[in-house]
């Protein structure tokens, strides 16, 4: 089976200037990598290039088993609420159908099985009944799930989140989660950028730790150690009574 | 109130303006949805050195293609010049619209009739639209529609969310292009009208007050249409009547563009009441940022 990504030795960056290196990373259809780094690490970057809006400098890349940049438009893409304008005036329902909209083309009015989509995703992320309200009147939380929703809709095999849990309500948590585990259920493979390594513990098959170069990639348990987690953030870790890891950043 | 229309002039003015009505409430609606005011307004200015290099080759009926010309170069440029954040939109935009603008007086203040050209080209002639304008004007109406139609989805879009767009696979850079030669096109369309000044009010001023009704963008443009078409037919009016029975000289262009001001401040009052009446969203309990691990 096609993986859904390879990245090996690949470094991205603008204007010839490489941002992040070192990147090796395989993923299968139905696994779930978690991009885990600091503010500024490049996991935002990583995530541009395999949508094919940033250049893969050196090393070999592809994406559904093409080149990223003629993959570009077949990976969903779930960026974050905040960088929306809240007050465009837009309804939910036509926020999810622009996931639609690479398919339904130039002139062809939306058919039966687009609104089929935007029906089905919004009931899948528990929105159904807010198709008609304003986009920007909804919660934080419910945002991130209407463009989880036009994600869905576009029916992707490869779905690359951009910090889909900050600022979001626990409502929303639970309800994301949920429909991402259904994906990768049904065979999505799902690239996800955090902060919260707790995210990254639960959700995901793989963990990648970087900060302007991948410091470590694996499975969650052999990644997430104090030793990896120092390299990357460059900080310290302070340990807790009940046993768990407070990491503080320099 | 029907009796003004009967003189052709005036008939040609209404036509002129219920035309540019049909491009101008929707386009105005992405105008005011991209926040793009300023870059209309430097296109109005930019494309005056054209209006005037036009009417200096070919007089009056030069004026068109002298327009359509530099509408399409300065669209074009402000493209290039603001795309990828290199130049701050603002900045680049204003020294577009300022070197452009200043060329414009420059060659046009070599003529012996300066000022009056000048106020022709700033202010236009609504009452001396010809026929022949009309059916230009009604060319770029299609055109501009049919642009606009094709292009609706990936422009709303790429207004909604560039980054989203553009992961959809939508070339933002060329989004970015077509409309504002859209917009370039509604400029020459309006401008022997309603002249390079006040064609500005015509792509902003109608969503704005659309926006304060409604919150749906079809509507919006429908509203916007309309504003203008009652503007222009209360403007054309009211100039008539304080010129005809008042003997007071007000120019129909600018009669037009106050009243569509004049409904903006008016529907001010119905947005503040639709703010008040909408429920207070609950702020959503934020997540803690700390990297907390389990180990």
């Amino acid at each position: 089976m096609t993986p859904a990504l390879t990245y090996s030795a690949v470094s991205v960056g603008y204007q010839g200037t490489p941002v992040l290196t070192h990147v090796d990373l395989e993923l299968a259809p139905g696994q779930t990598v978690a991009l885990v780094g600091p503010n500024g690490a490049g996991k935002s970057t990583l995530i541009k290039s395999i949508l094919g809006l940033v250049p893969v400098l050196a090393g070999a890349a592809t994406v559904l088993g093409d080149h990223p940049a003629a993959a570009r438009g077949r990976a969903g893409y779930v960026p974050q609420t905040d960088t929306l304008d809240a007050d465009f005036p837009v309804s939910v329902r036509q926020v999810v159908m622009m996931g639609r909209y690479r398919r339904i083309g130039w002139w062809r009015p939306a058919g039966k099985d687009d609104r089929r989509a935007v029906s089905e995703a919004l009931d899948r992320v528990g929105l159904a009944g807010r198709a008609g309200h304003r986009f920007g009147t909804l919660s934080g939380g419910q945002r991130q799930r209407v463009l989880l929703a036009r994600a869905i809709a576009s029916e992707p095999r490869l779905l690359l989140l951009d910090e889909p849990f900050n600022g979001v309500d626990a409502v929303s948590q639970d309800a994301i989660v949920r429909v991402l585990r259904d994906l990768t259920g049904s065979g999505t493979a799902l690239v996800i950028s955090t902060h919260d390594l707790q995210v990254a513990r639960d959700l995901a098959d793989l963990v990648c730790l970087i900060n302007g170069r991948q410091w470590a990639a694996g499975p969650p348990a052999a990644t997430l150690t104090e030793q990896n987690l120092r390299r990357t953030y460059g900080g310290s870790t302070i340990s807790l009574a009940d046993g768990r890891m407070v990491l503080v950043e320099p | 109130m029907i009796e003004p229309f009967t003189a052709p002039f005036m008939a040609r003015a209404l036509t002129e303006l219920a035309l540019l009505a049909l491009i101008c409430g929707p386009i105005s609606v992405f105008v005011f949805a991209r926040r793009l005011s300023f870059v209309s307004d430097a296109l109005t200015h930019t494309i005056f050195p054209g209006v005037v290099i036009g009417f200096l080759a070919g007089g009056l009926e030069g004026l068109f293609a002298g327009a359509l010309v530099a509408g399409i170069v300065t669209a074009v440029v402000l493209t290039l010049l603001t795309r990828g954040g290199r130049v701050s939109d603002d900045a680049a935009t204003a020294v577009v619209l300022t070197a452009m603008f200043s060329i414009g007086v420059a060659m046009v203040s070599r003529r012996s009739s300066y000022t009056s050209d000048l106020t022709s080209f700033l202010f236009g002639r609504l009452l001396t639209v010809s026929p022949r304008q009309i059916a230009e004007t009604a060319a770029l109406v299609v055109i501009v529609l049919i642009a606009l139609v094709a292009g609706a989805r990936a422009l709303l879009f790429r207004t909604f969310d560039p980054g989203g767009a553009a992961a959809a696979g939508f070339r933002v850079g060329w989004l970015d292009l077509w409309l504002n030669i859209l917009v370039a096109l509604v400029v020459v369309a309006a401008v022997r009208a309603v002249g390079t000044i006040l064609v500005v009010a015509l792509l902003i001023v109608p969503a704005a007050a659309a926006r304060m009704v409604t919150d749906r963008l079809v509507v919006m443009a429908a509203v916007g249409t309309v504003l203008i078409l009652g503007a222009g037919y209360g403007g054309l009016l009211l100039s008539w009547t304080a010129s005809i029975h008042y003997g007071v000289s007000l120019t129909s262009a600018s009669s037009v563009v106050l009243l569509l001001v004049a409904a903006y401040c008016l529907l001010i009052p119905v947005r503040l009441i639709r703010d008040r009446r909408r429920r207070t969203v609950t702020v959503p309990r934020q997540r803690s940022s700390v990297h907390e691990l389990v180990g």
